[in-house]
């Protein structure tokens, strides 16, 4: 995000127009800017932000935050390195955005059942992680309900069973899926209307895993909290931790120690790393090639085992903490680990050129599961699906944090946005990490890893770019404890890129390109 | 035409895992032992999750990687509770789930066993007591065996199934 302030009220004002004073924008902790908007002003400003391409990132509640109004609802706009953050007022009714920036659409519904809030002229008004279970009225995220167990609704009306979007037709059948898949894989629905073979259209329902993340974190002191965030999604332990991390560090002032960022920096490649390796295998496992999928499983656990030679943890959990890392890496280990980089390296290539010079990988991977360059922005999808659908987004690069701004990947898009291209991108991408952290393991500069943390009340978003996107982070303390934490995953983004992906595809490919997307459930169910 | 015989004679294709683990053979051997003993040679899971983090899933996915090769020992995930003798179960259980983990269960024939794999899973972690779950998997269903860890290792969930063929054969 950008650092100067002057400068980065000067590209903010760009966005909004000099009908704003630029002493209204006030810079946060973490190089984000806020703007409280007025209730007339409101409209035609996200008109003007939407025109100028800026993409809404987030869009949360929360109570409390201003004295004249119990909610407020903040708009989490970026464009290029500028992070902006509207706060808009409101007693419980607001227009809604989603006609004009899809992203909202979800983020919407998600106030709308944490908070009661209920959004004028939304497209969509069903409920989104409560499901019809719930009884009418429940919004746990309001600071008025207790986190306790809560009556559930024993029996629900089929009139009140969650409405599907209808799709009728000559010829047109249903096929729904889930929430309990085949595979060991985690839950979802998945309703597709089907045409012959080809799918015509595909609705998800998700949030059958809603455990509470949010509401579970309010109350606790700030490093309580950290093991919730690694809880949000397995696979990206250290990528939410670091997030939730950064911006506690940001917004109590506190200074991280180089050493510990280049080593959290190792981890969070290494996670990278071991989850593009699963999606791989995955991929290949889905077209019925293990001779292929088995080159990058066996990797992949190797990467397992270093992570529990390094930090005690397959999933290196319990290693970052609020001012640092919990504990050092010795250099005997960080020797074992640039051995292991090299001949990852080797091995991998060898797996790589097994697959692409496989014809019958190459017929299934291409042009399969196509999501177009048009619909990024307006979903918000980033990652590697974006990236290989030509989008220039990685927050390592557009908001480094830690030491990204001194170890900067180069993001190598491709713009077919297939199945391929994904698997294309998820290989540079591994090699990219390798390197990365080679050369962090040259230039690792000795000291401690941890400063104490400082304690103090503030807010702030941070981004980190896990292995499936931007993660989104914003932390709310007040006195000294964790008011509001507030965590957007990529996946809850991305999901809605499936939808479009499937259209025209046939029912088989689905696995292979849901795979290929490698979406977090838990992340996004929260 | 392809002589049968030249065939059996011809050195294997396949390569040799770099590692071996010797704990794992062991516990793989005595799993084969009390699977053919229990369950005429060869058991079926299904895994269910009910609201974990991914991470057991992931563990448990790689039980099937060159590493573990769980078949080998004569354990089998399947696709359907209908084909299961395990259910195996991560994560608490959420409100949401609720309801098609209750009937995943019903849909397993008799005689079943539920193993709770996971922190999450065998009592509710640290989502005990809050408004989106109903506690561990016993709140839904009755569990035979459970496995801890935030998640559990591999090995962790091997020892543990160890234990349930053992407690199955009791059963008997």
């Amino acid at each position: 995000m950008a650092t100067d302030d002057s400068s980065g009220i000067m590209a903010v004002q760009g966005l909004v127009g000099p009908e704003i004073a630029a002493s209204r924008i006030t810079p946060g902790c973490n190089g984000e800017y806020y703007l409280h908007v007025g209730e007339t002003e409101f409209g035609p400003l996200v008109t003007s932000l939407a025109l100028h391409k800026c993409a809404l990132i987030g869009l949360f509640c929360t109570e409390g935050f201003v004295s004249a109004s119990r909610f407020s609802l903040l708009y989490v706009f970026e464009y290029k390195a500028t992070v902006l953050i509207l706060v808009r007022n409101t007693g419980g009714v607001a227009t809604s955005v989603a006609r004009l920036l899809p992203s909202a659409s979800w983020f919407e519904r998600e106030c709308r059942d944490g908070f009661g809030i209920e959004f004028d002229g939304a497209f969509d008004e069903r409920r989104l992680f409560l499901h019809e279970t719930y009884p009418e009225g429940f919004h746990p995220l309001l600071k008025s309900v207790r986190n306790e167990p809560v009556a559930m609704r024993s029996a629900v009306d089929p009139a009140e069973e969650y409405p599907f979007r209808k799709v009728t037709g000559v010829g047109i059948y249903q096929v729904p899926v889930g929430p309990v898949h085949a595979g060991i894989i985690e839950p979802g629905h998945f309703r597709f209307s089907v045409i012959g073979e080809k799918i015509f259209n595909l609705e998800i329902r998700m949030f059958y895993k809603h455990r509470g993340i949010e509401k579970l974190a309010e109350g606790k002191r700030p490093q309580e909290v950290v093991h919730i965030a690694e809880a949000v999604s397995g696979d990206e332990t250290v990528a939410n931790a670091t997030a939730y991390c950064c911006a506690v560090e940001k917004c109590t002032g506190t200074a991280v120690p180089d050493r510990a960022w280049y080593l959290r920096t190792i981890l969070l490649e290494l996670e990278r790393i071991g989850s593009h390796l699963g999606d791989q295998a995955g991929m290949l496992i889905d077209i019925a090639f293990p001779l292929g999928a088995n080159q990058f499983a066996v990797i992949r656990e190797d990467v397992f085992r270093m992570n529990a030679l390094l930090t005690g943890s397959r999933f290196m959990r319990g290693m970052v903490e609020i001012g640092g890392l919990s504990k050092d890496i010795r250099k005997e280990q960080l020797e074992e680990l640039g051995t292991f980089v090299r001949q990852a390296r080797k091995r991998y290539r060898v797996g790589l050129k097994i697959v692409l010079s496989t014809s019958s990988v190459l017929d299934r991977f291409a042009p399969t599961g196509i999501i177009r360059k048009s619909l990024l922005r307006p979903l918000n999808i980033t990652g590697p699906a974006a990236r290989a659908s030509g989008g220039r987004v990685d927050v390592r690069v557009t908001h480094p944090y830690g030491i990204y701004d001194r170890c900067v990947p180069a993001p190598k898009p491709l713009h077919d946005g297939d199945v391929l291209s994904r698997f294309t991108v998820k290989a540079s991408e591994i090699l990219d990490s390798l390197d990365m952290i080679e050369r962090l393991l040259a230039s690792m500069p000795d000291g401690p890893v941890k400063t104490e943390p400082v304690v103090k009340d503030g807010y702030t978003l941070a981004l980190v770019e896990s292995a499936r996107g931007q993660n989104l982070c914003w932390v709310w303390i007040r006195n000294g404890v964790v008011e509001r934490y507030k965590i957007r995953t990529a996946s809850f983004c991305n999901w809605q890129a499936i939808e479009h992906a499937l259209q025209g595809e046939i029912v088989p490919d689905f696995p292979l390109i849901n795979k290929s997307l490698n979406l977090s459930y838990a992340g996004t169910d929260l | 035409m392809v002589n049968a015989l030249s065939c059996l004679l011809k050195r294997k294709v396949t390569e040799d895992p770099l590692i071996r683990d010797d704990d794992i053979e062991q516990i793989g051997r005595d799993i084969r032992r009390e699977i053919d003993a229990v369950f005429g040679r060869s058991l079926a899971i299904r895994e269910l999750d009910t609201g974990s983090d991914n991470a057991t899933e992931i563990e448990i996915n790689n039980l099937n990687n060159p590493y573990y090769d769980i078949e080998r020992f004569g354990i089998t995930f399947v696709a359907s509770p209908r084909h299961a003798d395990v259910l195996v179960v991560t994560g608490a259980v959420t409100h949401n789930m609720a309801g098609a983990a209750r009937k995943t269960y019903e849909a397993m024939p008799s005689p079943k066993f539920v193993v709770a794999v996971g922190d999450d899973a065998c009592d509710g972690g640290i989502f005990n007591s809050t408004y989106a779950v109903l506690g561990g998997a016993e709140m839904v269903f009755p569990v035979d065996l459970k496995i801890p860890g935030n998640p559990p290792t591999p090995k962790d969930i091997l020892t543990g199934l160890l234990a349930l063929m053992k407690h199955a054969g009791k059963t008997r």
